[in-house]
């Protein structure tokens, strides 16, 4: 393990405290504060994994994950940025897409077929002869890749989620991220600062060069983060990525926990009033052959491993730089003990002359105007060719470590994902933020700055703008904030090189992708001039770095290429997530959030085997025979108890009640009478069935009705909105929760019922169709209809939740001598298609009307027809023989039942079946179908197709509805 | 009649250490290991009424004015009455059994009805409270624009809710939570796991009886 530099203060690790790992099967120690890159690093391995079509090594290159250089497979997990995670004792980490090991990939023989794969090679070559490419795709597919993972895997981990208020949000938690943290918050306003390191600081936390007065960057960004963290009206959030921004400033991200926390990772939502976009720079990479070599990475990279992590990077390196920061780096890293053997700045002048001072002072050989041409290596860097930029001069030095960056470039991907616009500045050679989202102001080297002063007063400025927008602050204060920016240093003139002066067939542009300049040339000369365009036909920038590396080269390239007379050209577009992170994050606690009645736990403790349907559980079956036979006949020829609570369930009152009903449902509603139950209807414009139930009238101008369950979550809405003009004085209350129902069915159902209650319920006193309110043991109220829906006796008792049940117990002792039974949901189904009362959604689509499905007796025509929702396209359907039937049918030779859904066909599809069974009352499989109105007549012939049946086919013949009991007696009786 | 009894949607897994029978509910005074607070109370008991009239400002429940806009509510001896929109108040008798409170029964007029049955009700008590909630919902309540007594009707847990924010004072602060009533297990189980973190427990109603009775 590689001794650290333990004496800088700007160390994050604690080299006395020693973490233990696994790599390829071997243990390894890192120390805390690694990450397990550096970890990694320290303990000797340069190759970190394999390119995803080429298999060409992969090393350190920006240490913030911005490629996918470092992916890697952690306690099974697959392409975790080890860049950017912390290492923790026992983790175990693989090596992923490689064929032996990264050391040694047995794939790497791939590098050499580049010729084979040019730009768009898919769609060049595999598509013809077509049969080639099943058999390519699989080849392919298991060549390339990044991480592979098993459908089953469980994902390990604590994942969690909170949704945050604020009136500021910060994304980023660098200097003018600070700055306009402490400007927002002093206005007293609530500020959220995001920074995705585990520290803040950003671009000064590093750095030793001198702030003012003898204090370093370093110093002032401490002295920063202890003012923001002293300000109680700031939250921070640091180890905390922002991934999106969006409309009305909606700031996302996700937080990686420390130790201490309840979570491993948490997606955090943020509602703000304004935001500042601080995020400062990344490198622009520097485009040389073998660029993405082991060995070559940029400065920050460089410097960050040494004050950050305390490894040198290299023993022996070349800079090939187009910054200052390369010359700060260079001057730090050799004080350091880093042997550098030569400077190539891109730049031949406008260097800081404060640095090239320290250069020469050092004895480091600095030439302006050259750059790397081609590193040298077969894994790693082991020499480097610098080239003039005008290509007369060459030289070539031994190394291993070529510190490479073209220069900086603003990180935008906050600004354009929430719809802003980036504008190329020819000084700094970047693409700049130009115009801003709404309340979105930006900081510090977004903005191109470079000086410390600067990018500071730029965060007060912003942070101002900010408050301003919450509507604290004065344009004084935000004036005088301006012109402070403006007396202080503007932009630095950037480098406009983008790539050293070779062929490009092996520098890469994309390293996630492996894609070259050599295919963004393809690209062009196919035609492909637009980024976006070439984006996809390369791939450039579609891997999990998201674009990070290619980012703004592929726009410079393309312009350059173009010879374009300014670069017009903007960045391809980014798009949530901003940085990648894990699905199950995004899941986050996903609470499961459903409906149970009342009866929930006791029907699981009979054996209830529940299934989600819509917001509720239901029990389905009481037990495995999903075909429920047990349950089926024990209603049929016993009595049995159904929970139903989930019917929806409504109160309307009001002097308008009335014309509220008479307006929804299709039936004249001035019929409904006390103490009896009117089934009716409710149709929408189009005459389509949506829903169906009972209404009763508990007095005057008050009614109860039912729904359906699927539909009570928009049973106020469908009212109030069809009788909005109307100006009618009524209420409407849900008390779908508030009731429960129990369904007691059977033909000994009256037996059992009548030993709980008090009053009489004979046949004469409590017919069909009746409605009664009563009280059972003088306590609980009760709501009882006598409906059939499963066409036997039967009651349907509305209960007050709470009392469910105890009357629900009260029936089970009562029905004791009986043997009464639960029975589910599919029992329910069954039996009620046996008897062809449909259920809407089941014997009815989107399409279906009120005549489609036979109900059309509902429909009382002498009511006004402008006044019942639907009627005036029933009137228009009515005598329409193109629309589907509902039909009843039995299927030929005793054959199984087809599925619900299957097809009636003949040449065509000619319609569906709606529910079928194998009816045990029946002895036979009935069921009912939608079907063309010319196959509805009775004794007409219907072939039924399945999925995947072949030529097999399932027959029945239309035959009569109800199936059971035609007459109704028993449900009578 | 001693079988007949009323079962609250909310159930928490604690020890009741003290309870109390009331118009056929098993109330639970006290649980055990309550801890030092924040603590969740199941409140589903408690009367509760919905109101609506064209002219709902123009009503005065129980002798109380109806809060002019939606949002506002008022809390006075117990009684807590929420302006929801603009022909609709809900009306939580949160006093309900309370020494030194009387029972609120259900007013003669028109335009009231019982939905105690519909919803969970449950407070929030203590401090963290609203670090529990933003974990759970997007409301903002510690927006300095809201001042307690007011209203939220939004998703929590992802469930439509009424939420009350009776204080936002520190360790004191509490809030009531309503939500349809099936909801009950998952939304119980949903705050619970959110403020592990915070160690809230589930309290007896002895807990929100002394702290409303402080507000």
């Amino acid at each position: 393990m590689m001794n650290r530099l333990n004496h800088l203060p700007t160390l994050k690790i604690d080299t006395a405290q020693k973490i233990s790992y696994t790599y390829k099967g071997k243990s390894y120690y890192g120390v805390k504060g690694d990450t397990i890159a550096s970890a990694m690093f320290a303990n000797g391995v340069r190759i970190f994994g394999r390119s995803l079509k080429y298999h060409r090594p992969r090393g350190l290159y920006s240490l913030d994950g911005e490629c996918s250089n470092t992916c890697m497979q952690v306690d099974g997990i697959p392409n975790v940025r080890c860049e950017n995670t912390l290492l923790e004792s026992g983790m175990v980490i693989e090596e992923q897409n490689v064929k032996g090991s990264a050391e040694n990939d047995m794939m790497s023989f791939m590098d050499k077929l580049d010729w084979m794969m040019p730009a768009g090679f898919y769609y060049d070559v595999m598509h013809k002869p077509a049969k080639l490419w099943p058999v390519a795709m699989k080849q392919i597919r298991k060549a390339a890749g990044l991480g592979k993972i098993s459908p089953d895997f469980k994902m390990p981990g604590k994942y969690d989620e909170v949704f945050l208020n604020t009136d500021v949000c910060i994304i980023g938690g660098g200097p003018a991220g600070m700055m306009a943290a402490l400007s927002s918050a002093e206005k007293g306003l609530r500020v959220i600062l995001m920074e995705s390191r585990p520290w803040l600081g950003g671009f000064f936390e590093y750095r030793s060069a001198e702030y003012k007065d003898g204090q370093s960057l370093h110093d002032r960004a401490t002295e920063l983060a202890a003012l923001v963290r002293a300000q109680e009206n700031i939250r921070l959030f640091t180890h905390t990525a922002c991934v999106g921004t969006y409309n009305n400033n909606l700031v996302t991200g996700f937080q990686i926990g420390k130790k201490s926390d309840v979570f491993d990772q948490r997606y955090v939502e943020i509602r703000a009033k304004s935001v500042v976009a601080a995020a400062g720079c990344i490198e622009r990479p520097l485009l040389f052959d073998n660029n993405e070599r082991p060995g070559v990475m940029q400065i920050a990279c460089a410097l960050r491993m040494a004050k950050t992590y305390g490894q040198l990077p290299g023993n022996k390196a070349v800079f090939s730089i187009g910054h200052d920061l390369g010359l700060e780096a260079a001057i730090e890293l050799h004080d350091l003990g880093l042997t550098i053997e030569c400077v190539a700045d891109i730049r031949e002048d406008g260097q800081d002359a404060v640095l090239l001072k320290q250069i020469a002072q050092r004895k480091i050989p600095l030439l302006k105007g050259w750059v790397a041409a081609k590193a040298f290596g077969r894994k790693k860097v082991k020499k480097v060719r610098l080239s003039s930029i005008d290509k007369m001069m060459r030289k070539t030095l031994e190394c291993d470590l070529v510190v490479a960056s073209a220069g900086v470039t603003p990180v935008t991907g906050h600004i354009t994902v929430a719809l802003g616009t980036l504008k190329y500045d020819n000084h700094t050679g970047c693409f700049l933020p130009d115009q801003m989202p709404e309340n979105m102001f930006a900081a510090g080297r977004v903005l191109g700055l470079n000086d410390a002063m600067s990018i500071e007063a730029s965060g007060t400025l912003a942070g101002l703008k900010a408050s301003a927008a919450c509507g604290l602050g004065s344009l004084e204060e935000i004036e005088k904030a301006a012109k402070i920016v403006e007396m202080l240093p503007g932009p630095v003139r950037g480098t406009k090189l983008v790539t050293a002066p070779v062929k490009g067939r092996k520098s890469f542009i994309c390293f996630d992708e492996d894609a070259t300049i050599k295919n963004i040339k393809q690209a062009l000369a196919k035609g492909f001039d637009v980024p976006e365009l070439i984006k996809r036909f390369t791939a450039t920038g579609l891997g999990p770095g998201q674009g990070g590396i290619p980012g703004h080269n592929l726009p410079l390239y393309v312009a350059k290429c173009q010879t374009l007379p300014d670069v017009s050209i903007r960045p391809t577009n980014v798009r949530p997530p901003l940085v990648p992170t894990l699905i199950s994050t995004y899941a986050g606690t996903n609470h499961t959030m459903f409906k149970t009645t009342a009866m929930d736990e006791m029907q699981r403790k009979d054996g209830g085997i529940f299934r989600n349907i819509g917001v509720w559980q239901r029990a389905r079956y009481f037990s495995e025979d999903y075909a429920c036979k047990k349950e089926i006949e024990n209603v049929r020829n016993n009595v049995g108890m159904l929970d139903g609570s989930t019917l929806g369930k409504f109160r309307l009152h009001g002097p308008d009640a009335l014309k509220a009903l008479q307006r929804v449902y299709v039936s004249d509603m001035s019929k409904v009478k006390e103490g009896r139950i009117k089934y009716s209807a409710m149709c929408n414009d189009d005459g389509c069935v949506i829903d169906d139930g009972v209404v009763v009238k508990l007095g005057e101008n008050d009614y109860y009705f039912t729904t359906s369950t699927g539909r009570a979550g928009q049973t106020i809405e469908w009212i109030r909105y069809h009788t909005r003009y109307d100006r009618w004085d009524f209420s409407l209350v849900n008390l779908t929760d508030s009731m429960g129902v129990i369904n007691l069915s059977g033909p000994n159902a009256r037996k059992v019922l009548e030993k709980i209650v008090d009053i009489d319920i004979s046949n004469e006193a409590f017919g069909f169709s009746d409605y009664r309110e009563f009280k059972i043991a003088d306590t609980i109220p009760v709501r009882a209809m006598r409906l059939g829906f499963v066409g036997e006796l039967s009651y349907e008792l509305h209960v007050p939740a709470s009392y469910m049940q105890s009357v629900w117990l009260m029936l089970k002792e009562a029905g004791k001598p009986f043997n009464i039974q639960n029975f589910g949901v599919e029992a329910q189904n069954v039996l009620r298609m046996e008897k062809c009362h449909i259920i809407l959604g089941q014997e009815s689509e989107q399409r279906t009307n009120l005549l489609d499905v036979g109900l059309g007796f509902l429909w009382n025509r002498s009511k006004s027809e402008a006044k019942t929702v639907g009627a005036v396209a029933l009137a228009q359907a009515e005598h329409d023989q193109t629309r589907l039937k509902l039909v009843g049918f039995k299927t030929e030779n005793n054959s199984r039942a087809p599925r619900d859904g299957a097809l009636i066909v003949d040449q065509k599809v000619r319609g569906y079946v709606c529910t079928a069974r194998d009816s045990f009352a029946l002895n036979e499989a009935v069921g009912m179908a939608l079907v063309d109105a010319d196959l509805s007549k009775i004794g007409t012939r219907l072939e039924i197709y399945e999925d995947e049946c072949g030529d097999d086919r399932i027959y029945g013949t239309v035959v009569k509805m109800p199936f059971y009991d035609p007459e109704g007696k028993r449900m009578k009786m | 009649m001693k079988d007949i009894k009323r079962v609250s949607p909310v159930k928490l897994k604690s020890n009741p250490l003290k309870t109390e029978k009331r118009d056929n509910w098993d109330i639970v005074m006290e649980y055990a290991g309550e801890g030092g607070g924040p603590y969740l109370v199941d409140l589903s008991h408690k009367p509760r009424l919905d109101l609506q009239n064209a002219d709902v400002g123009a009503i005065t429940p129980f002798g109380m004015t109806i809060p002019d806009s939606p949002g506002k509510c008022i809390l006075q001896d117990g009684l807590l009455i929420n302006r929801m929109n603009g022909t609709q108040a809900s009306i939580y008798n949160l006093g309900y059994n309370l020494a030194g409170q009387e029972d609120v029964m259900m007013p003669d007029e028109t335009g009231y009805t019982d939905v105690t049955e519909s919803t969970i009700c449950v407070a929030i008590i203590g401090k963290n409270i609203f670090s529990i909630c933003e974990k759970l919902t997007a409301l903002d309540f510690m927006s300095p624009e809201y001042v307690a007594p007011f209203l939220f009707q939004g998703p929590f847990s992802h469930v439509p809710c009424q939420i009350v924010t009776l204080s936002k004072a520190g360790d004191d602060s509490g809030i009531i939570l309503t939500c349809s009533r099936g909801y009950g297990r998952d939304m119980i189980h949903s705050i619970l796991d959110a403020g592990d973190e915070f160690n809230l427990k589930p309290a007896g109603e002895n807990r929100f009886s002394d702290w409303i009775s402080h507000l």
